[in-house]
């Protein structure tokens, strides 16, 4: 059925602009004062009847939607209907004219052929103007429904990051830290309490920022050091630092959940394979208009690498940033015999 | 009788936790504490200890492959985090470990089994290692333990006692036998092709016919090595 027939206010303004259309050829068309009743009289019914007709090329164009591949057929098929309605809707008004008899006259009005042909012409030109709004509509439905679908599947989308992101807290990690706390209580109780609170931190801000599109970057970098803080006391002295963020990158906004991975692979792919450990270098700058960051950290130049892991998080980042900044947004790595570095360009956000 | 004991764990914290749960054995010596699975096979094999609390994962070499490349089969206890392939493994053999964190409690009934598995062997560990296939080998070099992975490995030959590996253009020895190293590879990578020799498919170039109407198996770096009749039979069973 045709969205109009469901919509009664809209059908209502339709077929007002009919009768008003109907009454400004009426205008054109009256010469003296008593013709009044008989041109109104007639084009008025054959102006809500045309209408109504217009109305019915929504089937066809449903029926037989445009395709660039086979535009001759569904064009002719939207003209061969436009000249059959009119023709129909001629013949009514030919009928309806008739009924003039009843008044004693040869017709409501009198038409000449040319009028008749005009008449014609007028009416598959109506129906043929139809087909066109009709297609634009269903264009704007179609387009509509993807832009729904489409917002359906990036907040599915979403809903899927948040849930890899909760994946990526990695229980290894969680019952690792774990055993040193039990460890920890019986030689430095103070020290089992401080990593308790860390890794509490580190767990809510996990939970807490993976839920927002964007945070700052002194957001992320807390939730770095609680995670450094507590690697630190499993690694000892094998896991040294160096963090080097300038004061205005703190207020940048980025994804959450992209320094610390990258920290986490430096780590366990980097730092904890080797026996005397090693330094991380930890940057963000701000050059130009963009936040640039760099996560750099050795790795045992004599040992067969296992990178599967290492690139699966990657790929995993490049493609969240991908999906967030399309092209705007570069991940560099640099891999060495002795170090891996990865760096981060992303737009300035403040 | 004293039971000397090797923690090998890469975490100091995890480290002195075992020790401080050990306080209350009075029977047990600690040789050493090592953290990473290299020093841990290098230990397992010049200290000989009766127990070993082995972590699984580790740097350069994991726990199963200490075991694996050592051949040591009783007086193991497992500790881990969160390894969910050797855990299945570990259910499937009926092997006992200790999972991160754990009680004195609990600590204690392992050391229980285990000390009575060391008078007695530990088939569980047997079965676990027997289905576990190698990925990497320990050979000596020198006075110095090295770790070859096999993947890297060209082929393997029988010489007397010993195998011979053939990895980056140089045999490395190890006292084993070669059906007895067969036994422990992975059979989809690495075909016994001949009497005395294992070659790894991944270096595998081509098949080729003898002139004696025998066939002969090219390998990437030009080598070529004889193929024994059942030694085709099963290279066809593989290819």
């Amino acid at each position: 059925m045709h969205p109009l027939l469901k919509n009664p206010r809209g059908l209502a303004t339709y077929l007002l602009a009919w009768v008003l259309a109907g009454c400004a050829l009426a205008v054109a068309w009256v010469q003296a004062p008593a013709e009044w009743i008989w041109v109104l009289g007639f084009l008025l019914p054959i102006a809500l009847l045309t209408g109504m007709s217009a109305l019915s090329m929504y089937s066809i164009c449903r029926s037989f939607p445009l395709r660039p591949a086979k535009w001759m057929s569904t064009l002719s098929r939207r003209a061969a209907a436009a000249a059959l309605l009119a023709l129909l809707v001629s013949g009514a008004t030919a009928l309806w004219n008739a009924t003039g008899a009843l008044w004693g006259r040869d017709g409501l009005v009198t038409l000449t052929p040319v009028a008749w042909l005009a008449f014609v012409g007028i009416q598959t030109v109506v129906f043929a103007l139809s087909a066109l709004m009709h297609d634009a509509l269903l264009a704007q439905q179609a387009i509509q429904v993807a832009t729904a679908t489409e917002a359906q599947a990036s907040l599915l989308a979403r809903e899927m990051e948040i849930k890899v992101l909760r994946q990526q807290i990695d229980p290894h990690f969680l019952f690792n830290s774990l055993n040193s706390i039990s460890s920890l209580i019986q030689f430095d109780p103070a020290a089992a309490r401080a990593m308790t609170i860390d890794l509490a931190q580190f767990f809510r801000q996990t939970l807490g920022l993976g839920e927002r599109e964007r945070i700052r970057l002194g957001e992320e970098l807390e939730l770095v050091q609680h995670y450094l803080a507590i690697e630190q006391r499993r690694l000892g002295d094998k896991l040294r630092l160096s963090i080097d963020v300038e004061a205005a990158c703190r207020m940048a906004y980025l994804p959450p959940l992209v320094l610390q991975p990258l920290v986490e692979n430096a780590i366990k792919h980097g730092v904890r394979q080797l026996d005397l450990g090693g330094l991380i270098e930890l940057s963000a700058r701000h050059p130009g208009n963009r936040l640039a960051l760099c996560v750099s950290n050795p790795v045992d130049a004599l040992a067969t690498r296992d990178a599967t892991g290492v690139g699966q998080g990657l790929r995993h980042l490049r493609s969240r940033l991908q999906t967030q900044y399309g092209e705007l947004a570069f991940v560099d790595v640099e891999s060495t015999a002795d170090r891996f570095t990865v760096q981060i360009s992303l737009p300035w956000q403040t | 009788m004293t039971i000397r004991a090797l923690i090998a764990d890469d975490e100091p914290l995890a480290r002195a936790l075992v020790r401080a749960f050990l306080a209350t054995h009075t029977d047990v010596q600690v040789l050493a504490e090592v953290d990473n699975g290299l020093d841990a096979a290098r230990c397992i094999q010049d200290l000989v200890p009766d127990l070993v609390f082995l972590d699984i994962h580790m740097p350069k070499l994991t726990g199963l492959e200490v075991l694996q490349l050592t051949g040591l089969r009783r007086g193991v206890i497992f500790t881990t985090a969160y390894d969910q392939h050797a855990l299945a493994a570990f259910d499937l053999h009926a092997v006992d470990y200790l999972l991160k964190p754990f009680s004195q409690e609990r600590f204690d009934a392992a050391m229980h089994r285990a000390s009575q598995l060391l008078r007695e062997g530990a088939p569980a560990v047997e079965r676990l290692m027997a289905a576990q296939a190698l990925k990497r080998v320990l050979v000596r070099e020198g006075s110095e333990l090295r770790v070859l992975p096999l993947d890297e490995v060209e082929y393997i030959e029988a010489q007397a006692d010993y195998v011979a590996f053939r990895h980056a253009g140089r045999d490395h020895l190890k006292a084993q036998r070669i059906s007895e190293l067969e036994a422990q590879l992975d059979p989809r990578q690495f075909v016994r092709v001949h009497r005395s020799f294992i070659v790894n498919l991944r270096q595998l170039q081509a098949v080729e016919r003898t002139e004696s109407n025998g066939h002969a198996v090219r390998l990437r770096s030009g080598k070529r090595i004889p193929v024994s009749r059942s030694g085709h039979e099963r290279l066809l069973g593989v290819l």
